[in-house]
């Protein structure tokens, strides 16, 4: 039978204009499909009224601090140099998560028709939705209030707030661009060599001498400049440029994005074809757990990635910067909280559908938990150690204190986020699949708030033993340690009795495989 | 009336999860050597049933005995003398088969498993894909494999839950047949499904729940046929 038109029939025409703003209709849908998904709505609403006021905070305070004006021109001497660390941020963290974050996971997704432009837009807004780009933008708002005075606190904070926007929006395009490039015939290897490449250039312009020379080159110096300067045509015209390249690189990036799209994933794919030789058997329970436990975590793309940007990204800032020991205790606390936010936080959808059969496996659920801790506290252990071995080629042989200090940290740390892990996926599991690059453990915004608590609370523990570091006696920082690691064992174990319950664990376990 | 004493044996069970009951007390006995079909519609609490009898969901209230072992008092020896196919995935994404079959004979303390878990592959065609990680498994594959994991250590009590759920002809006929292996050898074998015609195919007697609860208890001769469809069909309703 012919289905075409005839003459008589009217055309049924999607008007242009609808068509071009159809993707960012389906953004609304998806945010009000994920907002209905949300638990606990008033702690939402009390998280997102939270989030304003140190965002308003940060832009507004400093400025009203007495300071003199000496320290307010040098923290203004560095704001271009913050504006594109900010940057540089927000493209590691882009391409890490192979694109950004999904609005909504492939998996239930696939139901829907949700395009490419859908998926960049998703991905732009929930970019923001990160601690280390929070942390960092309320680092740079709060610096360019400091370094602003009241009398242009208005001005350069529109620029810094402009430049926040399109700084994520390009390293969106640049994320996309990267993504397309790695989908193509041997597309991961030449995005090795050109990241070999730019670390290269990077270690040669510090070699050289010249870091201050690019530094002072970088074009948010005038942007800077303009902010500062008040109500001027100087300023009217960076407002106009950020805003008007912003919205550019919006568009621009659905270009890359629907390339990506086109093409598969080689590592996601290769990873589910994988084949593996079969080892002998294990000798004890333990560690044929330990083993298939151990399968899960390093076999998986979003695990994989995470490692190698967690490890090796603060160890080569750590050169580049040439930290000193008592600064190098800092990092093992970052690094450990955002390797457990890869899936530490839901640390049982490392089995996905397959904890319903694990289940039925004989073995006490008390063995279960422990080999689970003890593959998660592996995995941090091992990202710290790679950064503090990259960090200590600058900064020379530590002293008796600096290493205990940093020993301590990397142990006590690692306890603790463990514990607030498995205490986290006991309390509220989720169904994840986490083969996808751009999966995260739990949903965005409870992300958020795990990143914030570990953040906060390894960031302290690291600048306590930083002020170890340098009192002469050892003993202290390890008398220091002793009861941190027995007030998180307590917690972590308290977490166990949760997991033994069969109550909690039916729970656990149904909710993960659901 | 069965003179035997039930390898499984129910009685009230019910299962709440919050609000939701999804089993509101049933009672059911399963005999050794006998393959018992559990039939319903989705939601009717055939999947839900069968993971307290995996020792996996506590009973709310009411009780269930599994080899003799409570599943409230001793989980630990249910999950022994059980095999457990779940109704989804059942497995770990990124281990090979043979990585699950491994782990599972390690932990029921196998010995000279390794036959046996080949023969097993071989039956369900899985030999070739036995060092693949399962992420990269078809739906169908993964079915098979999670019956093959159910069967490896010859269970006393062999649960299967919507086994035949999209796997091929011949993967349906290597499930019948363990089935076939498993009552010929003495085990009791349930079997949750809302196939009406390969569970009495595969099974002697009929179970329907419906709404969290037992309707009715048959033998597959009775559901068979189209006479046995329009009871079933009635049963649902």
């Amino acid at each position: 039978m012919p289905t075409a038109l005839s003459s008589t029939d009217a055309p049924t025409r999607i008007p242009a204009e609808f068509a071009w703003f159809r993707p960012v209709r389906d953004v609304g849908h998806l945010l009000r499909f994920r907002a209905a998904a949300v638990r606990r709505r008033s702690a939402f609403r009390w998280s997102a009224l939270v989030l304003l006021f140190v965002t308003i905070g940060a832009a507004t305070i400093p400025a009203f601090v007495p300071a003199d004006d000496e320290r307010r021109l040098q923290v203004a001497v560095l704001m271009p140099t913050a504006m594109a660390g900010i940057f540089a941020i927000s493209i590691v963290s882009a391409i890490a998560s192979g694109g950004g974050r999904e609005l909504i996971s492939r998996e239930q997704g696939v139901a829907f028709p949700v395009s490419p432009t859908t998926d960049h837009l998703g991905a732009l807004l929930l970019a923001p939705l990160n601690i280390a780009w929070l942390i960092q933008a309320w680092v740079l708002l709060g610096a360019s209030a400091y370094g602003a005075l009241p009398p242009r606190l208005f001005t350069a904070q529109m620029v810094t707030l402009l430049w926040l926007a399109l700084a994520t929006a390009a390293a969106q395009v640049i994320a996309w661009t990267v993504e397309a490039v790695r989908r193509r015939p041997h597309g991961i290897v030449a995005m090795r060599f050109l990241l070999v490449g730019l670390v290269a250039v990077a270690f040669w312009v510090q070699i050289t001498g010249r870091t201050t020379t690019v530094l002072d080159s970088i074009p948010t110096l005038w942007l800077w400049v303009a902010g500062i300067q008040g109500f001027t045509w100087g300023w009217v015209s960076a407002i106009v440029l950020e805003a008007v390249l912003f919205v550019c690189l919006v568009v621009l990036g659905s270009i890359p994005a629907n390339l990506a799209a086109r093409r598969l994933p080689h590592d996601e794919l290769r990873a589910e074809t994988d084949t593996h030789t079969p080892r002998p058997m294990p000798w004890t329970d333990l560690s044929a757990l330990l083993r298939i436990d151990r399968a899960s975590v390093w076999r998986a793309v979003p695990m994989r990635r995470g490692m190698a940007v967690l490890a090796v990204g603060p160890g080569l800032v750590a050169v580049v910067g040439g930290l000193p020991w008592e600064s190098i205790t800092v990092l093992p606390g970052l690094v450990v909280s955002g390797g457990a936010l890869l899936f530490g936080v839901n640390a049982w959808c490392l089995d996905g559908r397959g904890l319903l059969w694990r289940e039925n496996l004989p073995i006490r659920p008390g063995t279960v938990f422990t080999v689970r801790a003890l593959v998660i506290a592996e995995f941090l252990g091992i990202a710290s150690v790679i950064t503090i071995l990259l960090a200590s080629v600058r900064a020379g042989f530590p002293t008796a204190s600096e290493l205990t200090a940093i020993a301590c940290t990397v142990v006590v740390v690692t306890v603790q986020v463990v514990g607030a892990s498995m205490r986290w996926s006991d309390q509220r599991p989720y169904a994840v699949d986490l083969r996808s690059a751009r999966a995260t453990p739990a949903p965005p915004v409870m992300m958020v708030g795990y990143s914030a608590r570990l953040a906060l609370c390894t960031t302290i523990t690291g600048l306590m033993f930083s002020f170890l570091a340098q009192v002469p006696d050892p003993a202290i920082s390890l008398l220091v340690a002793v009861p941190c690691l027995a007030w998180s064992t307590m917690r972590l174990l308290r977490s166990r009795r949760r997991w033994i319950d069969p109550f909690e664990r039916a729970r656990v376990v149904t909710t993960v495989a659901a | 009336m069965n003179e035997q004493l039930p390898a499984v044996e129910v009685t009230g069970l019910h299962v709440r999860f919050g609000d939701v009951e999804a089993v509101a007390g049933v009672d059911l006995a399963a005999y050794a050597g006998q393959a018992t079909a559990l039939l319903g519609r989705n939601g009717a609490g055939k999947s839900t049933t069968m993971r307290v009898l995996a020792g996996l969901v506590p009973p709310t209230a009411g009780g269930a005995v599994v080899a003799g072992h409570d599943v409230r008092r001793d989980p630990l020896a249910v999950k022994r003398v059980t095999g457990y196919c779940p109704d989804v995935g059942g497995l770990v994404t990124r281990a090979t088969a043979w990585e699950h079959l491994q782990l599972a004979a390690r932990l029921r303390r196998m010995t000279d498993w390794e036959d046996r878990a080949r023969d097993l592959l071989e039956r369900f065609e899985l030999g070739g894909a036995a060092h693949r990680v399962t992420g990269g498994f078809s739906h169908g594959m993964g079915r098979r494999l999670s019956v093959a994991l159910a069967a490896l250590h010859d269970p006393e009590v062999l649960l299967l839950d919507e086994p035949f759920d999209g796997v091929d002809p011949i993967g349906v006929e290597a499930t019948l047949d363990v089935i076939a292996d498993a009552r010929a050898r003495g085990a009791c074998v349930l079997v949750s499904t809302h196939l009406r015609e390969l569970a009495i195919e595969a099974c002697g007697e009929v179970l329907v729940l419906r709404g969290g609860s037992r309707v009715a208890t048959v033998s597959a001769t009775e559901m068979a046929g189209e006479e046995g469809a329009r009871a079933y069909r009635a049963l649902l309703d």
